[in-house]
């Protein structure tokens, strides 16, 4: 090997010895800064080079005693021995202003201190580590050194309803969005029913909220604009700005009573409702004028919240296969129920439609003489028969003459003989053709036949004291022989 | 055309009504209206029957069906219901229909009567009371009864009471028994009929139950015209339904109508099983001889299952077996049937999107008539605000105390078009065929209908717009 090529292996071998050694001595230097307490690293001053010069910290930082304003020198403080001459000038100019949202006042807490009869802190207690020479790594107080003394505060510091005794509201901060974003979620948040639960604890520790909140996160949600609790919480100045929104409505233990449709109405008010409901909620399924419960609460279009946005369903009973024969006795037991959804002229505009909009098909009028004979429809709800069927009768060729005799009921023989039976078991479909004098003419008193046509029950008595009138259809005076 | 006291009386009302509601001044004027205008064309040709001499074989006289008759008449319907009439609560409702005759061989129904007021009223609702005061329809256990006078409400939490009063109205007709009856009736009175009623209704948990008294006197209370009670119940016990009704007729001491049926969904609800026992009884006026006749009650039960294996099929089956009670008369030769059947299924069916399938058949036989009728129809909607019906239908119908059984078969139209969001209109026609019967083709009573309506809705339906969550963005 010629000493030429010696010379430059060794000179290689030399640069890589320097790389390797600074790579060594980076990674130390990370692997020691690594080591040191989470978030408390030097500041931009290298406090442990001066330690010689400054006895006490307050040589620099007068003015911490009197209070919680910056506590930096000035640079003109620097200068004195940094004037270029003695020693090279300096910029420094102390590290910039770091938005916080945590109000300390070194005078108060000395004070509490002292009133507590506690031994006073000094500022190596909190700014510095405690094990390392003084001014060795200097920093901000960091709140894991707080609860160092604090310690019956900090399992729960997260859930602490008092939490203006050393943050100030979100409103108050320079925080950024990211700032934000980063604020630790307490643990009672993550609990599943927190969403919906939270309005209680909002009321009782309305500081807490806003320690985290604006009022604008309330009322992305909120329909309840005029909430006293909300309006506890200071609203965000235009110049911060705050991660957008997504309003969140779960729903409450109440609403899960499958008879909770039909039941809301007798708890229902502005203030029970109005956190997540718009009257727009509510007429979706009340027809006007609506109860005063719905008048009270501010409609979708007032509000910025998105709100609940309920649409009008048919409640369950109505998906039944035979709701349509059910409808009316249902209607019948909860008359209220239904004008809740319906008009209170939808009943009149179905049972007394024109054509073509009515519940009878419209060749009903074809087939309804058997259905009419079994009732499977009571025609007498609607109509009063002996006036609208027996009208129509009549203009078809089917009312009564009062004739007697074969006609109408030719298909069955010895009619009359029989027609009794007929008219107690369907004294209706009777009505609708014949008139009461086709009856009075044979049992009246002074008709053909004389034949009683009461039943084998009737009461003469108290058919008299009813109605008197109708028994002188076919008797002359008191059939009883009383006062006529 | 003259119009008697009550029609005119009717149309001061409801002309005073909407002048209110048109012409008050600023702060009256009503914050918000909904309703329709609707008027309506029908028009039918049939072939009436008529007592005459020829063709009755061994008889003097008959029925036989007369020559063709044609019909037509209009109607047009106003309803509306306004609030915020510068009253907190106060609102307004009307739905009045006026009638008009466009011409034809016979009298339409009620078209002698040109205008009616259905209803026309006031209510006022402030905190738990509710005052009503107009032309009122009561939704009940005893039918739909009409009357103009006054009812007060209260309502506590699941707890409300009512009572009413005013002149009492034959039913379905709006107008006072005395004066809707006149000349279609004998043994009237001559003078109205007061009303006076109260309700309770409560909610006890799942339930619901209404309680109802009335009492119709005569206006000089010389008698009764009614007096009657009802129970109705609804209720639900774990999965089943069960709903209830009976009233009591005070007058003539006897029960009147009742149900009691019980429904059970199986498997998710794809089943529903229903049985009922319902009595039934026809209720007359006290002021009339009907109710001394003492017409017998039928006791029915009833049992129906449907079906829906899928969200677009869904069938039905029910049937029923009725039994008259004891008509107490004297039998000749032998006696009429006193039991009654019935039997109906049907189906529905969206086999695609905007088509679906309707079918039916009934089965209806017992005292007084036989139907054996089966229809069908074709339903195509082809967009939102068009709808198409094509229908079918024949029956055969036996009626054992009156002319006019045969066979018959029939179709129809109808179509139905949402010319904007607020005006449709719809249309129809229908033809029924005599095939047969015991007169044969000689005697037909071929029928023919057609109708068409225009509708305009005023103000705003609730919940037809489909409202969706708006939902943000972030997660702060």
């Amino acid at each position: 090997m010629s000493d030429s090529r010696s010379a430059r292996m060794r000179g290689k071998t030399a640069v890589r010895l320097r790389t390797a050694g600074l790579v060594i001595a980076l990674l130390s230097a990370a692997g020691v800064a690594s080591l040191l307490p989470a978030g408390l690293q030097e500041v931009d001053f290298p406090h442990e080079a001066h330690a010689g010069l400054f006895p006490v910290c307050t040589g620099c930082h007068a003015n911490v005693p009197d209070g919680p304003a910056p506590a930096y020198p000035d640079a003109d403080l620097c200068a004195r021995c940094h004037d270029g001459a003695t020693l090279p000038s300096v910029s420094w100019s102390g590290p910039s202003p770091e938005p916080t949202n945590v109000t300390f006042d070194h005078a108060a807490h000395a004070e509490d201190l002292a009133r507590a009869g506690d031994p006073a802190l000094t500022c190596e207690s909190c700014h510095s580590e405690g094990a390392g020479p003084r001014m060795r790594v200097v920093d901000r107080a960091e709140t894991g050194t707080c609860f160092s003394c604090h310690a019956h505060l900090a399992d729960d510091h997260l859930t602490q309803a008092t939490c203006d005794v050393c943050h100030v509201p979100l409103a108050s901060t320079a925080f950024d969005v990211t700032r934000i974003r980063a604020l630790p979620l307490p643990d009672d948040h993550r609990t599943g029913d927190f969403p919906g639960g939270h309005g209680d604890a909002a009321a009782r520790e309305t500081a807490r909220c806003a320690t985290c909140h604006t009022a604008e996160r309330c009322l992305a949600c909120h329909v309840d604009v005029d909430n006293p609790h909300i309006g506890r919480v200071p609203a965000a100045p235009a110049e911060l700005e705050l991660p957008p929104a997504v309003a969140a409505y779960p729903v409450p233990a109440t609403h899960a009573d499958p008879a909770w449709w039909s039941l809301h109405g007798a708890s229902a008010s502005a203030g029970a409702c109005g956190t997540c409901h718009t009257s727009t909620d509510c007429v979706a399924c009340h027809v006007e004028p609506a109860p005063e419960a719905v008048v009270a609460l501010p409609s979708a279009e007032s509000v910025a919240a998105p709100g609940v946005r309920l649409r009008r369903d048919a409640p369950a009973s109505h998906e039944g296969a035979f709701f349509m024969e059910a409808h009316g006795t249902l209607a019948a037991a909860d008359e209220r129920s239904c004008v809740t959804c319906h008009e209170s002229t939808s009943c009149t505009e179905c049972h007394d439609a024109p054509a073509g909009a009515s519940h009878h098909p419209p060749d009903s009028v074809a087939s309804h003489p058997a259905v009419a004979f079994g009732r499977a429809d009571e025609c007498a709800s609607c109509h009063e028969t002996t006036v609208f069927c027996r009208s129509c009768h009549v203009e078809s060729g089917l009312g009564s003459s009062g004739r007697l005799g074969a006609g109408y009921h030719d298909a069955e023989p010895v009619w009359l003989l029989r027609h009794g039976q007929a008219a107690r078991q369907n004294l209706e479909s009777c009505v609708s053709c014949h008139r009461q004098t086709d009856c009075v003419q044979c049992h009246g008193v002074l008709g053909s036949f004389k034949v009683s046509p009461h039943g084998p029950s009737f009461d003469a008595v108290a058919a008299w004291g009813r109605s008197p009138r109708s028994c002188l259809a076919c008797h002359v005076g008191n059939p009883l022989g009383g006062p006529g | 055309m003259t119009l008697s006291v009550h029609a005119r009386l009717t149309c001061r009302v409801a002309a005073l009504v909407l002048l209110v509601l048109t012409a008050a001044p600023s702060p009256a004027a009503p914050q918000q209206a909904r309703g329709f205008v609707g008027s309506t064309v029908q028009f039918v040709g049939l072939r009436p029957f008529a007592l005459g001499t020829e063709g009755c074989g061994a008889e003097p006289v008959c029925y036989r069906t007369g020559s063709r008759e044609v019909a037509a008449m209009a109607s047009q319907d106003v309803g509306l219901t306004a609030w915020g009439l510068g009253v907190r609560g106060l609102s307004a409702t009307v739905l009045v229909r006026a009638r008009q005759r466009l011409g034809g061989d016979f009298l339409w129904p009620r078209t002698d009567d040109p205008v009616d007021a259905l209803l026309a009223y006031a209510e006022l609702a402030r905190g738990a009371f509710t005052v009503r005061a107009g032309r009122q329809e009561l939704r009940s256990g005893l039918g739909f009864p009409s009357f103009d006078g006054a009812s007060l409400g209260w309502s506590g939490r699941a707890f409300r009471v009512e009572g009413y009063g005013g002149r009492s109205l034959a039913r379905g007709l709006r107008e006072p028994a005395d004066e809707a009856l006149r000349g279609l009736e004998d043994f009237l009175p001559d003078q109205g009929v007061y009303l006076l009623g109260a309700a309770a209704h409560a909610r006890p948990g799942r339930a619901s139950l209404t309680a109802r008294y009335h009492r119709e006197i005569l206006r000089d209370r010389s008698g009764l015209a009614s007096e009657r009670a009802s129970l109705d119940v609804s209720t639900a016990w774990s999965r089943a339904t069960v709903r209830g009704a009976l009233d009591y007729d005070l007058g003539r001491g006897m029960f009147g109508k009742g149900e009691l049926t019980v429904g059970v969904p199986f498997d998710g609800a794809r089943w529903l099983v229903e049985a009922s026992v319902l009595r039934y009884v026809p209720y007359f006026s006290l002021s009339t001889i009907w109710g001394l006749f003492e017409p017998v009650s039928y006791t029915e039960a009833r049992m129906g299952i449907g079906w829906a294996p899928f969200p677009s099929l869904t069938t039905r089956a029910s049937a029923g077996v009725r039994r008259y009670g004891d008509a107490g008369t004297v039998v000749v030769l032998r006696p009429l049937e006193d039991t009654g059947r019935r039997a109906s299924v049907d189906v529905d069916w969206r086999f695609r999107a905007g088509w679906s399938l309707g079918a039916g058949y009934d089965l209806e036989w017992g005292p007084g008539g036989f139907l054996s009728s089966g229809e069908g129809a074709v339903r195509w909607a082809p967009s939102e605000r068009l709808r198409l019906t094509v229908s079918g239908r024949t029956f055969q119908q036996i009626e054992q105390y009156r002319l006019g059984d045969g066979r018959a078969v029939g179709g129809g139209f109808s179509a139905a078009f949402d010319l904007t969001e607020r005006i449709g209109l719809s249309g129809g026609g229908s033809i029924l065929r005599r095939s047969g019967g015991e007169a044969g083709e000689g005697d037909p009573w071929h029928q023919s209908r057609a109708w068409s309506a225009v509708r305009l809705r005023i103000g705003r339906d609730p919940g037809v717009a489909r409202l969706g969550a708006r939902a943000g963005e972030g997660d702060r």
